[in-house]
């Protein structure tokens, strides 16, 4: 340590006063009980722009909450870790939510992380809340981990059911991307869709790193399908329709929520009508909650937040741990791990300010009615509210 | 203290990576920043051996170290043959291109991630077991390198370092010394990678991308290169920081762009205040016939010397 001294001067000179300060601060907090818990986001690297909105909403929410007298006159506060969207960094932000900071529960998001930090949600036997997350397998991976998010099956099956029963389609296409998720969930369409009744006529994959889906689409074309369902990433899915209405192929496309996005009717214009696309949220003009939520964004931050259906569920996660803290201080229960995962499974079904209600499941999913949007003349519009069974 | 066995861990197993890759990038100069790709290979191969086929997982992680150190040899010599930058390209393709393929491959968990990797010691010893196992295996690799960089070996190194054709020269084989660096240098990581799956049980292709390729670069950079404790200080460093900021409770809005901007400032300062590192590289084989004033090789010099 003494080489630290030849070139740490001025940094220690402003790490002592930022210590300083620390100390300072952290007399404040004891004056108040305080109930916490923890939430781990991406607030730098690659997934910022997504964590950062996602940290403000349930920001936001923590506010409202202790305006409105927080946890029967007690604190609510909640500790925000960054995660960078890495597992490894993940696990020292969760450890550190545990030993030093003694939550009962946290929030995460994003699946590495989500799997990461599980093994040890487990092992302390406190709450692991993945909201966000939807890899399939995130209901499996122990005892105290839940999800508030439905996982990626839901909003496929409710539109291959949609388009067979209520759309009345009797032959499907499906074009994927050739990744783990794009062949998940074709599959998930493609069993869902013949269930209901249909036939799926084509069933092609395109390369991740294409540009050009001519030949795919021309097979396509050949099979004479009425409907056609499209599994791509938000980054390649315009161009794949681009190149379906040039081809002359006119039929409906639908999609799931990763194209929900008002980017893909810029990019498009006129050859986005008709794309169906599915939300796991209520949109701003489903819910006067999430309008009002919508002119805050605009009014604070000037735009739409980042991923609006991941921060609706972001900002309804600490009403769903303030609701849990709350009836366990009534009863004078301790807040430990495992008595906030009991009274959250008693207390089951939450009513959520801008998601809904939601039901936790004895196989640790969760169902939410699926919104379909379409485009209509250049604007994203509600078309169905599917209920899964 | 969780908290506390998970940063001791992670200190101990970037003491190792960022040791084993000064040996390559230091000591021999050898110019790659695929480290983190073995220590992916070593933390697979572990873990699938100890999954699937239940090989007791001390040898699991050695054999995770054996893959490890062939692989790399199977990069090393058709790139070291041509020359310098080869290397580097070929290892970063070599980096690139695998996380891709895992990601493709469901045995291995794909994109996903391997998820429930068999856990060793700590449900029968406690934590603070594999803490010891960790910091051990750390201090064993400061201790190799430094041996194996002071000995006749290490003066090989530094000789074709500094000349690889005045080495070649003296009849010696600069490929096989090159190689057999790389390769201990990698398999060294593979054995860290091993420690790490059946610690955390969780890997994910992703992680050992070019990020974790520039943590380790800038512990050797920070610390010092080519020097014993450098990278050890550069490790323990660059594993506390990010922690200890978490401590000031700073709102997430500046929390987020302070540790995004820490790194490259560190990297940043040091380059232009200090580019030796925090511990300066001794010139261990100048001599003591060497005075003050005569050139002293390539000692003191950054990356750009290999």
């Amino acid at each position: 340590m003494t080489s630290m001294r030849l070139s740490g001067i001025k940094i220690g000179r402003r790490a002592a006063l930022a210590l300083a300060l620390v100390t300072a601060t952290s007399g404040f907090a004891f004056a108040q009980q305080t109930l916490k818990f923890g939430l781990a986001m991406p607030l730098t690297g690659g997934q910022a722009s997504y964590g950062n909105d996602q940290v403000k909403a349930a920001q936001w929410a923590v506010e409202e909450i202790n305006k409105a007298g927080g946890i029967n006159g007690k604190k609510f506060e909640m500790v925000v870790l960054d995660t960078q969207a890495d597992p490894q960094v993940g696990i020292q932000a969760v450890n550190r939510l545990i030993s030093v900071d003694k939550v009962p529960a946290f929030i995460t998001a994003w699946s590495g992380v989500v799997k990461a930090v599980a093994p040890i949600a487990n092992d302390n036997k406190i709450v692991e809340l993945s909201i966000g997350a939807n890899a399939p397998d995130i209901s499996k991976l122990g005892d105290y981990v839940y999800t508030t998010f439905p996982l990626a099956d839901v909003d496929i099956r409710a539109v291959a059911e949609y388009s067979a029963k209520d759309m009345g389609k009797k032959k499907a296409a499906v074009l994927f991307i050739n990744n783990e998720t794009g062949i998940g969930s074709a599959e998930v369409y493609r069993d869902t869709f013949v269930k209901a009744g249909g036939q799926v006529v084509a069933y092609e994959a395109y390369d991740q790193k294409a540009t050009d889906f001519t030949g795919p689409l021309l097979k396509i074309r050949a099979s004479n399908p009425e409907i056609i369902h499209l599994q791509g990433l938000v980054s390649e899915s315009p161009q794949v329709i681009a190149q379906a209405r040039q081809l002359g192929i006119t039929v409906p496309i639908t999609s799931y929520s990763g194209i929900y996005n008002p980017k893909l009717i810029e990019q498009l214009g006129a050859a986005a009508e008709g794309v169906i696309a599915t939300s796991l949220a209520p949109g701003a003009s489903d819910s006067p909650a999430v309008k009002a939520y919508v002119d805050r964004w605009m009014k604070e931050a000037g735009r739409p937040p980042n991923g609006l259906p991941y921060t609706q569920y972001l900002y309804d996660a600490p009403y769903l741990v303030a609701a849990i803290f709350t009836s366990l201080d009534k009863k004078g229960v301790p807040l430990t791990g495992e008595n906030v995962r009991k009274e959250m499974l008693a207390i089951k079904t939450f009513d959520l300010p801008l998601t809904g209600k939601v039901t936790f499941a004895d196989d640790h999913t969760v169902n939410k009615p699926v919104y379909l949007v379409e485009v209509k003349g250049g604007k994203w519009t509600s078309k169905a509210v599917v209920n899964n069974k | 203290m969780d908290y506390v066995y998970t940063i001791l861990i992670l200190i101990g197993l970037f003491v190792i990576l960022a040791s084993s890759f000064d040996l390559v990038i230091g000591h021999c100069g050898l110019i790659s920043i695929a480290h983190p790709i073995f220590y992916a290979i070593g933390a697979y191969v572990s873990a699938m051996l100890a999954k699937e086929a239940a090989v007791p997982i001390p040898l699991a992680i050695l054999c995770g170290g054996a893959a490890a150190f062939v692989s790399s040899v199977l990069v090393a010599l058709p790139s070291l043959r041509v020359s310098g930058d080869y290397l580097l390209i070929a290892s970063i393709g070599f980096q690139l291109g695998l996380i891709e393929f895992a990601k493709h491959i469901h045995s291995i968990g794909g994109a996903g991630g391997l998820t429930n990797i068999p856990p060793f010691l700590v449900n029968d010893y406690g934590r603070l077991s594999y803490v010891a196992l960790v910091l051990a295996v750390a201090v064993l690799t400061v201790l190799f390198v430094r041996w194996l960089t002071h000995g006749p070996y290490g003066r090989m190194m530094a000789a074709m370092r500094d000349d690889e054709l005045a080495f070649s020269m003296l009849g010696r084989n600069a490929i096989w010394l090159k190689v057999s660096v790389f390769a201990i240098g990698s398999g060294i990581a593979g054995v860290a990678g091993g420690l790490y799956a059946h610690y955390f049980r969780f890997l994910e292709p992703d992680q050992f991308g070019l990020l974790q390729s520039s943590a380790i670069l800038t512990m050797v950079v920070v610390g010092g290169m080519r020097t014993t404790m450098g990278p050890v200080i550069g490790a323990i460093v660059l594993q506390i920081l990010p922690q200890a900021i978490t401590f000031f409770g700073l709102p997430p809005s500046i929390l987020g762009p302070l540790q995004g901007l820490m790194f490259s400032g560190l990297v940043l300062f040091f380059m232009f205040a200090r580019p030796q590192g925090l511990l300066a590289a001794p010139d261990i084989w100048a001599g003591r016939k060497a005075k003050a004033g005569e050139p002293r090789g390539l000692a003191k010099g950054g990356l750009a010397d290999g």
